[in-house]
């Protein structure tokens, strides 16, 4: 056990645990409003990278029906990104009106929304290899412009080694993170938002209109599955449509672990599950994936609740 | 009672075997291949490399004069897929072979289904150590790594001499990845070289800082490399980013154009050996046809995958010509079975001069490859597009 090491996956599980954190945000948005898991979540994750990608390098393989088209403009990458996640916003809210209002409006059982979303991401996941094949696509090596390729330094003579990409990774991580904590925390449309989640009919009473801010919650939910997409995307490609599949696994376990509908457990259970993948030894880390749901296991049997979740009503 | 003869009666019927089917033209020969799913990256350059070989050959003419239609089944990435697209493909598509599927685990699922149904098989990928010895009906054209993954070692100590320390990463999750590795270490070994650690990882990882950081902490002056290209692309990629600065020996799945987007730049002088390189067309007339047609068809160099599925749909029609030379029957006269049993014996006598050079296969259905090649990676300046560039004949 030596110090490097330590700092070093440190570093490694803070960097990919912010990402968790704020892809897991978009769950539980969704989750704390309807009380039903957005299935698609995962998908819009995919699209967002794609987007972005489109957005800033435009142009893809020589696979699927997109396969010499060149676009027009392409933009530098930050606005490529931000536009790529406000994009997959705008997906969120198709997610919403397509697989949820009207199983809604009928007074469907809940369920019948998770079967409904998942169906929305099969087609969006099948629609992506259409268009663009199954490669990857990686970003360009400079897309950070002159920025060096990683920041290494020794300890007590051993190497640490940290990419700019997971600075740059935590970073945004954080800025979203404060963001959406100051939306939810100190301005009107987030009170709302918590009303709405606290109680939609009392919500409705004073005059929230429910279902406008569950069309925003679906936008800023799909804003963060977007941009989380678009930084794993940048850290590790863009490893086909199917890329977001086991994102949105674990994003299921880190929102069960931290606390389903609870906003800091979301974060919480992001870091916790980043940190436990970095900290694995590394020739056990081919079992990372695991990782998520053996913590997540372990922590349920002491906190059914998850971390940060709120206590479990006793129905009698 | 009467219920029962009956009964019996309809038992009997079905157990009775269907009409004798003839051989529909033009000459159905089935390619079960990974179309989708995150296999769909070989599946789709075998897809093309086999296209390719139906358009050509069936302007030369087809088999004799007889045109063949290649008929597609999706396998996707697993093992059930690709039974089912046998299933189809033996019994609905009646075809005269299959060649597929892409990996060899999924060989070992579907091939059993064709070698009882006494329908040939030609794995135009499956590299995995026991493939031919799953029946007689099984052979294939992709090379097992035993006899390529060496030659890169080989290479890499020719470039420098005193290397001594190497590590090895390999893809447990997958079949070939994991024979390849086994090939790997046994070679370090007997060239003399110390295995400093083994890291494993998943084909579907993205995130190798954990691997790199161990191999960085070993101080390793060689890496190798056994995974598919995609996660390999991407842990060069890390590997490289975050400093290390040492040779690089990469297994077969590595020995593909998908790499370039992945790693851009960072690719460069990644070693491989191959067992099919697009640039030996000196001394092969075929693979500097093939290699032209490929590029004017698909605007990219062929990678390996693509021209193992053209030489295996090659293989096939050559293989039915021989039938009708010797047999002085055309193919359609035949009966679908008897064809099936008569082309599984023609597979496996003479030679085919593909694009992989001079290849044919033993009574066992193993491949006997002539030659085989140790390439670099060398990246063109707009670091997206890069080729394979040969460091030996």
């Amino acid at each position: 056990m030596d110090f490097a090491w330590l700092l070093q996956s440190l570093l490694n599980g803070l960097s990919i645990g912010s990402v968790y954190a704020v892809f897991a945000l978009g769950y539980t948005l969704v989750f704390s409003i309807l009380g039903i898991i957005n299935f698609a979540h995962g998908a819009v994750f995919t699209l967002g990278a794609y987007l972005t990608y489109a957005l800033a390098v435009g142009h893809f393989g020589i696979n699927g029906l997109l396969a010499d088209w060149t676009m027009p403009v392409t933009l530098p990458f930050v606005p490529a990104l931000i536009l790529g996640a406000l994009l997959s916003g705008l997906a969120g809210m198709a997610v919403e009106r397509l697989a949820f209002k009207p199983l809604r409006k009928r007074g469907a059982d809940p369920l019948l929304a998770l079967v409904s979303s998942l169906g929305v991401a099969l087609i969006v996941v099948n629609l992506i290899q259409y268009l663009v094949g199954a490669e990857i696509y990686s970003f360009p090596a400079d897309i950070f412009g002159d920025l060096p390729m990683a920041v290494i330094f020794k300890i007590g003579g051993k190497p640490v080694a940290v990419r700019t990409i997971q600075i740059i990774l935590f970073g945004a991580s954080l800025v979203m993170l404060a963001g959406l904590g100051w939306f939810i925390g100190r301005t009107r449309g987030g009170k709302a938002l918590r009303a709405t989640a606290e109680n939609a009919d009392t919500a409705s009473l004073l005059g929230i209109s429910v279902n406008r801010f569950i069309l925003g919650t679906f936008f800023i939910s799909g804003l963060l599955g977007g941009l989380s997409g678009t930084l794993i995307g940048v850290s590790f490609g863009v490893a086909g449509p199917y890329f977001g599949v086991s994102y949105g696994l674990k994003g299921l376990a880190v929102i069960v672990l931290g606390g389903l509908g609870s906003i800091p457990g979301a974060v919480l259970g992001g870091l916790v599950i980043g940190l436990g993948e970095a900290f694995l030894p590394s020739d056990m880390s081919s079992y990372k994936e695991a990782v998520a749901f053996v913590l997540l296991f372990a922590i349920l049997l002491i906190r059914p609740q998850g971390l940060l979740g709120g206590r479990l009503e006793q129905k009698v | 009672m009467k219920r029962i003869v009956i009964a019996l009666a309809l038992v009997l019927c079905a157990a009775q075997p269907a009409l004798a089917d003839k051989v529909a033209a033009p000459i159905p020969i089935g390619i079960a291949v990974a179309q989708t799913s995150n296999v769909a990256l070989f599946g789709q350059e075998q897809v093309n490399g086999a296209k390719l070989a139906e358009e050509r050959l069936n302007a030369a003419g087809g088999v004799n004069g007889t045109k063949i239609a290649l008929v597609f089944q999706d396998t996707a990435g697993d093992e059930a897929g690709a039974v089912n697209a046998f299933q189809n493909l033996l019994n609905r598509d009646k075809v005269v072979a299959i060649i597929g599927p892409t990996l060899s685990q999924q060989a070992f699922a579907a091939n059993p289904i064709a070698d009882r149904a006494k329908t040939p098989v030609v794995g135009p990928s499956n590299t995995a150590k026991g493939i031919p010895e799953i029946g007689e009906f099984v052979g294939r054209i992709s090379a097992p790594m035993t006899q390529v993954a060496p030659n890169s070692l080989k290479q890499a100590m020719k470039i420098k001499p005193d290397l001594k320390r190497v590590a090895v990463l390999y893809a447990q999750n997958d079949a070939f990845s994991s024979s390849e590795t086994t090939t790997f270490q046994d070679a370090i070994k007997e060239l003399g070289l110390e295995t400093v650690t083994v890291q494993k990882f998943q084909t579907t990882d993205t995130d190798f800082t954990t691997q790199v950081t161990a191999v960085l902490g070993a101080n390793a002056d060689l890496v190798v490399i056994s995974g598919l290209a995609a996660d390999s692309g991407n842990l060069v990629k890390q590997l490289r980013q975050l400093g290390y600065k040492g040779l690089i020996v990469g297994g077969n799945g590595l020995n593909s154009p998908n790499m370039f987007p992945v790693c851009g730049a960072l690719c460069n002088d990644v070693l491989v050996a191959q067992a099919y390189s697009p640039g030996a067309v000196d001394k092969n007339p075929v693979n500097k046809d093939f290699a032209a047609a490929f590029e004017a068809a698909y605007k990219k160099g062929p990678a390996q995958f693509s021209a193992q599925a053209y030489a295996a749909v090659q293989v096939v029609v050559e293989a039915l010509a021989k039938i009708e030379k010797e047999t002085g029957k055309k193919i359609a006269d035949f009966e679908l079975a008897d064809l099936r049993a008569a082309l599984n014996k023609s597979l496996r006598t003479g030679t085919y001069l593909t694009p992989m050079g001079e290849i044919s296969m033993a009574p066992s259905g193993e491949v006997q490859q002539k030659d085989f090649y140790v390439s670099k990676i060398v990246m063109n300046p707009d670091g997206k597009t890069g080729a394979f560039v040969l460091v030996s004949e």
